[in-house]
């Protein structure tokens, strides 16, 4: 037996409109959510960049100090190494000169070259050969020379030399 | 006109007031402290990075320089890290000499950064011309060697006797003992 014209509603836990209010709301807190989501990552992708490129910019400040270091290092190396050179240089002209510098009339038996000294021991047929010939040219270089000399036989001396530098004297 | 709201109605609004607070708190108080915070990171990423492309710039400057200079002094530090063997030295200068002896290579002193060893030699030479000749090869040597004062020329018949000595840099800046550096 019916009771009403009209058919009955069906009855609904959740009405029409709740469902709507609830989608809409959904899609809004998702984008949110999405958003918010979006942010994190991507600053924490940023974080992490920056640690990372922290590091790196720490290990290539170390490395340029290194380098610095190898640098002044060959530098001094190689300012060592040609001030050895040079003096291996001039010590071959100053030998040379030595020995160009002593004629061919004087025979040398010994010669002792010291930083600031040179001792020569030859044989000289006069005196006088050895003061125009050698001596003349060893004051010219030497502040201070000293001869002695020895009669030999056959009328030749022997004669020592001894040549000083003053150091002093040299730097002024 | 009467105006009815039904309860659904109150409900319904009520609900939308709630996630509406809810939506404003979250933005406010999260999604734009947040953002912020991914501007504030993006920037220090930027300034960081344009830092980090700076500085490589110039460790790639520095390393070139010190690879040209590498490459222009290869010999020279080579020289230095050398271990002098006198062996080796006298089998390549003994040529110079009619016969070359060296005495065992001592720990002589410092030069600033390179540990200077010392070597005495006695030679004969037929003329100085030997001498000369040894001057000019032993700056071409495997090690940085310098000859040093007093040197002594004498006669003997009809061959020059000479003795001299040399001194031996090598870089120890790692503060290396003399029985590593120095194959005796």
């Amino acid at each position: 037996m019916r009771y009403s014209f009209i058919k009955p509603r069906q009855k609904r836990l959740v009405s029409a409109e709740f469902q709507l209010l609830f989608f809409f709301f959904s899609i809004t807190v998702g984008m949110l959510f999405a958003s918010y989501s979006y942010l994190k990552i991507k600053t924490i992708m940023y974080e992490s960049n920056v640690e990372t490129l922290l590091a790196k910019e720490e290990t290539l400040r170390q490395n340029i100090v290194d380098m610095h270091e190898k640098i002044a290092f060959i530098e001094i190396e190689k300012q060592h190494s040609e001030g050895i050179y040079t003096a291996n240089t001039v010590l071959k002209e100053s030998i040379h000169n030595l020995f160009d510098l002593v004629p061919e009339k004087i025979t040398l038996s010994q010669a002792l070259l010291k930083e600031d000294e040179l001792v020569l021991y030859g044989v000289t047929p006069s005196k006088e050969v050895y003061e125009y010939l050698l001596l003349a040219p060893l004051r010219s270089i030497f502040h201070r020379s000293y001869t002695s000399y020895y009669a030999m036989p056959n009328g030749w001396y022997s004669f020592v030399s001894k040549n000083y530098l003053d150091r002093e004297l040299a730097v002024q | 006109m009467k105006f009815h709201i039904s309860r659904q109605m109150i409900y319904i609004l009520a609900l939308a007031v709630v996630c509406l607070i809810i939506v404003f708190v979250f933005a406010f108080a999260v999604l734009i402290p947040s953002g912020k915070e991914y501007r504030l990171a993006r920037m220090e990423a930027k300034k960081v990075s344009y830092q980090v492309d700076v500085i490589q710039a110039e460790y790639d400057n520095v390393y070139e320089k010190l690879k040209a200079l590498q490459a222009d002094n290869r010999h020279i530090i080579g020289a230095y890290k050398t271990i002098f063997n006198p062996d080796r030295f006298k089998k390549m200068y003994e040529k110079h000499f009619e016969s070359f002896t060296l005495s065992e290579l001592s720990t002589h002193s410092r030069d600033g950064e390179f540990a200077v060893y010392e070597v005495n030699t006695s030679s004969l030479i037929q003329s100085p011309q030997g001498f000369y000749d040894f001057l000019d090869a032993v700056n071409k040597s495997d090690n940085i060697t310098g000859i040093n004062f007093p040197i002594h020329f004498e006669r003997d018949a009809n061959l020059i006797k000479s003795s001299f000595t040399m001194h031996v840099y090598i870089a120890d800046q790692k503060s290396k003992t003399a029985e590593t550096q120095v194959e005796q």
